[in-house]
């Protein structure tokens, strides 16, 4: 299908080019721009447009696809709405929204502090501070989530019995509301810190010294001047944060269930899982889930479009960093204790449960019991053929969307920042829909759009690649168009003047230039999907095992020692490629081509 | 209400990390000068040469490593004696270069902001506010958010907020330099006639020559943290202290030779081709010193009328016109200098012979090792 379409582009743009090369004057076919453009959204309606018109299908229908195919027979709004009245489901929306408010809120906490430390004081170390900072960002969600439950289920956590050897009576329930906002929180403070970071850096310290010259004092300052303008920038970490936490499907997985703490993605997930799966209801709740995110996006960009005001003036500012005095050292403390929290305790914990034998643990010194510990969690693992089918599997699948998703993206951030391509502004408008869809919620939508159509894609590993590529369209093509923007107007029109056509100019110049970008655009691709869990669920087959989705399976067996292997094995994968990624596009490689700043742009919506 | 100003042996280093390590570097060197009460003291120079610094530890923004600021007799910034008062507490206004107006707030909320914080409510506070947009003829925007402001406009509402609370000494950090041509020059008078009308003290920071002269009682020149000259416009004009100054304010051509004699305040030059040259001392030289000779183009005549000394033969090598006035390349004295004649007719073709009249009370003698 891709390959067809892209031959097509060659073809037809070629044609203009050979054309226009060859008689110098000749003119430019104008059905080649309508082509290219009907091309592209003939793309993207296959991608986005038709499976989600299948989830809304399904969410207003009751008839089961696989054993009756596709029916609008009894379409009606009033099968959406028998849905949304059942109490299971508002409990599930109630609790997500608990989970992800207060989870939204303790990343604000901490997000800000981080923040203010690594910007606006001398704490010492702060780039290191800083850089660790955003390691959270790349843990899936299952892991931590795994991770969290070794240490902190009421019963066997190692907190636990920390705590029981120290004879404090007192006992973390990790398996609780409460648990679930405390991951949350730790895991998604670092987009909070990004995002407000980014505003305090950008914010002319002028006016906060006009503020000190006019008489405010320090703490009137800061609740007049420095707050109010950096709202903005709060306020779209925290819907950002609270969107991603919503499509998280990992974390109340694992910590939720056991205390029966169902959420909007869980519950779309067992919907399916019943016998016969509920694939109405399921498709109805994750209607539910798209709206409430629409809305909160729709939000968010409204925020971040509006006046921002820490670009007022275009200079770049001299930071003005408070002394702290020894004070800097309390505050160098706390932001070693957050990274202590979110980093070390789960690599501990992660270690400890993959190396020993048994998790039971008698006393300190047992666990220090050099016999206690060998390698027959890994062995094990390895014994059983799906591991490795699973890794390479998910490989396949993240070379199929890195190159799908890739040149779909370059060809997509080219045409609408470089053509004047009839119907661009729809291809830009259609490309960010996904910005809308959780990941879970692509997966059911892609399940209903193949599932009842034998020989089609489900079951293949294309099904998988196809919607990661759909997931993480708006990402790549907005780092990309970035990476263009930078890529000035004349270097192009220079090579028109010269004599080339359009596509020798991308070729010969363009590609070039952006090419440190296009790689890190797809190395990116290939990381998360990766790690892809929530759209994985509804679209692997026996066949066509995930990574993640064989990880998920090791802890539903119940065997925690495989599980907290696997996810090493997973971390040291991911973080072999991220180290990649960063060397790719380490300063003062590729000489004058534009840098890629996109790693943590591209993960800000995966979670 | 407006006090004078001293700054005695300021100076500032700042600690700079590079790629070899950490380096120290003196932004403000042992810079002294008084500004007396109600008087506009202008600090010109190159950007980098610690103007900003200046302005800042007046402010107490920053703080020096050594040296006194006193304003009205009291010693707010001595950090030998431990003292520093913060600038919430200095009562000054400041003006900064990218103006930082809040964006968050009106025109009339911006400016009212530095009463609230003094606990000015009410009447006194409206009344202050609208003398204040008065002033800078801004009264009918008082509620618009100051985004929708162009900037000019945005830079009166700094103005205002500076002055609304009368302060003892107004800062002005290059407030021009952000606006185009034909505003500035249009503020730059405002400006002189808004701070004289209040009668504050103001202590001016720009890098622009002609600003200077203009907004300016007097102008102090800096260059590399040193204060090289400070005095009357005029005075620095026609009286440079040094070969810096003179270049900075125009005086580009420079004559290299040895000092033959002395007279009183001329000296006589020897340059390259032999001939002597007369121009006036500055400094006390020794016969037999290499010297350079500073002056403007536009001080040089070309076939100047009737008879005078320090009449030369030359050359027009070549010949820019400007439109109102033309820029001759003169190769004379066995170099090359510039002439500038006003008018919009060029006299004097390529290769032209002429006389070049260089007036000796144009012509400053300084060291050549400086
Ligand atoms: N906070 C600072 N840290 C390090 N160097 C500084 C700092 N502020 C100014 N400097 C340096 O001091 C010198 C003078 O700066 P500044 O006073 O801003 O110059 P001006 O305003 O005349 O352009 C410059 O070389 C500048 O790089
Ligand atoms: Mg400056």
């Amino acid at each position: 299908m891709v390959d067809t379409g892209a031959a097509s582009l060659t073809a037809s743009e070629k044609a203009g080019l050979d054309k226009a090369g060859s008689d110098r004057i000749g003119v430019t076919r104008a059905w080649v721009p309508w082509a290219w453009s009907g091309f592209l959204i003939a793309m993207l309606a296959f991608l986005v447009l038709y499976p989600t018109s299948m989830l809304l299908i399904g969410a207003l229908t009751t008839t089961n696809p696989v054993v009756e195919g596709y029916s609008l027979a009894d379409i009606s709004i009033g099968n959406f709405l028998a849905v949304v009245m059942n109490p299971n489901v508002a409990a599930a929306l109630g609790n997500a929204l608990i989970a992800c408010a207060g989870g939204t809120a303790v990343a604000v906490a901490i997000g800000l502090a981080f923040a203010w430390v690594v910007v606006r004081t001398n704490t010492p170390c702060k780039g290191l501070i800083a850089s660790a900072g955003m390691l959270p960002l790349f843990v899936p969600p299952l892991v931590a989530g795994v991770a969290w439950s070794i240490l902190g289920s009421p019963k066997t956590g190692l907190l636990n019995l920390l705590l029981n050897k120290a004879g404090i009576p007192f006992r973390f329930d990790l398996y609780s509301m409460p648990g679930i906002i405390f991951v949350f929180g730790i895991y998604y403070a670092p987009y909070v810190y990004m995002f407000t970071a980014a505003a305090l850096r950008n914010m002319d310290p002028a006016l906060e010294e006009a503020a000190e010259i006019s008489g405010a004092s320090a703490t009137r300052t800061m609740a007049t001047v420095t707050f109010p303008l950096i709202m903005p920038a709060i306020l779209s970490g925290m819907l950002l944060s609270f969107v991603v936490m919503l499509g998280i499907y990992g974390i109340p997985a694992v910590l939720g269930a056991p205390a029966n703490i169902s959420v909007l993605t869980t519950y779309i997930f067992a919907l399916t899982a019943w016998s016969p799966p509920r694939y109405n209801t399921a498709a109805a709740v994750a209607v539910i889930l798209m709206i409430v995110t629409g809305v909160l996006v729709y939000l968010q960009q409204k925020i971040v479009s509006g006046r921002s005001y820490t670009t007022v003036a275009g200079k770049a500012f001299r930071p003005r960093p408070l002394n702290l005095g020894k004070w800097r050292f309390l505050t160098l403390g706390l932001a070693i204790l957050y990274l202590f929290v979110v980093v070390v305790l789960p690599t501990i914990a992660l270690f400890i449960a993959a190396f020993r034998k048994f998790l039971f643990i008698k006393d300190i010194p047992a666990l220090f019991e050099a016999k206690q510990y060998g390698w027959q969690h890994f062995i094990k693992m390895f014994d059983n053929p799906l591991t490795i089918a699973s890794i390479i599997n998910s490989i396949k699948v993240g070379i199929i969307t890195a190159i799908v998703g890739g040149l779909l993206s370059f060809a997509i951030g080219y045409t609408i920042t470089r053509t004047r391509a009839p119907g661009r502004r729809m291809i830009d408008v259609i490309t960010t829909i996904p910005v809308a869809i959780p990941g879970l919620v692509i997966g059911v939508a892609y399940l209903w759009a193949w599932i009842g159509l034998p020989g089609g894609l489900y079951g293949t590993l294309w099904i998988l690649a196809l919607a990661f590529v759909a997931r993480f369209i708006p990402d790549t093509v907005k780092a990309l168009s970035t990476s263009l923007l930078q890529i000035h107007r004349e270097l192009e029109e220079a090579a028109w003047i010269c004599g080339r056509g359009t596509l020798s100019t991308i070729a010969s110049i363009v590609l070039p230039l952006a090419r440190p970008g296009v790689v890190a655009a797809m190395t990116l691709l290939f990381i998360l999907s990766m790690r892809e869990l929530g759209s994985s669920l509804f679209l692997y087959s026996s066949g066509t095992m995930v990574m993640a989705v064989q990880l998920l399976g090791y802890y539903e067996g119940g065997n925690i020692g495989i599980t907290a292997a696997f996810s090493l094995v997973q971390m040291v994968l991911l973080g072999v490629l991220i180290s990649f990624t960063n060397w790719l596009s380490r300063p003062g490689r590729g000489s004058g081509a534009i840098k890629p700043d996109i790693a943590p742009t591209g993960v800000v919506r995966s979670g | 209400m407006s006090s004078e100003l001293r700054v005695e042996q300021l100076r500032k280093v700042f600690t700079t990390t590079t790629a070899q390590g950490s380096a120290l570097k003196a932004a403000v060197d042992d810079v002294s000068f008084t500004i007396a009460a109600g008087e506009i003291v202008v600090l010109l120079g190159p950007s980098g040469c610690g103007k900003t610094t200046t302005l800042r530890c007046v402010a107490g923004l920053e703080h020096p490593t050594s040296g006194k600021i006193v304003i009205g007799g009291t010693v707010y910034t001595d950090p030998q004696a431990g003292v520093l008062v913060p600038p919430r507490n200095r009562n000054l206004g400041m003006v900064f270069q990218s103006y930082a107006v809040w964006p968050h707030m009106t025109v009339r909320q911006n400016v009212a902001y530095p009463l609230k914080s003094r606990g000015v409510k009410g009447a006194a506070q409206d009344n202050a506010v609208r003398d204040a947009l008065d002033l800078v003829e801004l009264s009918a925007y008082a509620d618009r958010p100051v985004t929708q402001l162009s900037g000019g406009q945005m830079q009166r509402v700094a103005l205002a907020r500076s002055m609304v609370y009368q302060p003892q000494i107004l800062l002005l950090d290059e407030p021009l330099s952000n606006l185009d041509a034909q505003l500035r020059l249009r503020l730059r008078d405002d400006l002189r006639r808004i701070i004289k009308r209040v009668g504050l003290t103001a202590l001016y920071v720009t890098h622009d020559q002609t600003e200077a002269v203009v907004l300016g009682d007097r102008l102090g020149v800096m260059r590399d943290g040193k204060l090289l000259q400070l005095d009357t416009p005029s005075a620095i004009y026609n009286s440079p202290a040094d070969l810096f100054v003179a270049g900075f304010t125009g005086a580009t051509n420079v004559i290299e030779g040895r000092l033959v004699s002395r007279d009183g305040a001329f000296g006589v030059v020897a340059v390259a081709s032999g001939e002597h040259v007369m121009a006036r001392m500055g400094h006390d030289i020794a016969p037999g010193t290499p010297v350079r000779v500073a002056l403007r183009p536009d001080n040089v005549a070309l076939n100047p009328a009737g008879e005078g000394r320090n009449r030369f033969l030359g050359g027009v090598t070549s010949r820019h016109y400007q439109g109102t006035q033309t820029v001759y390349q003169v190769s004379v004295l066995g170099t090359a200098i510039e002439a500038l004649e006003v008018g919009s007719a060029a006299r004097y073709d390529e290769n032209s012979q002429v006389t070049v009249g260089l007036p000796a009370e144009a012509c400053w003698v300084y060291p050549a090792d400086r």
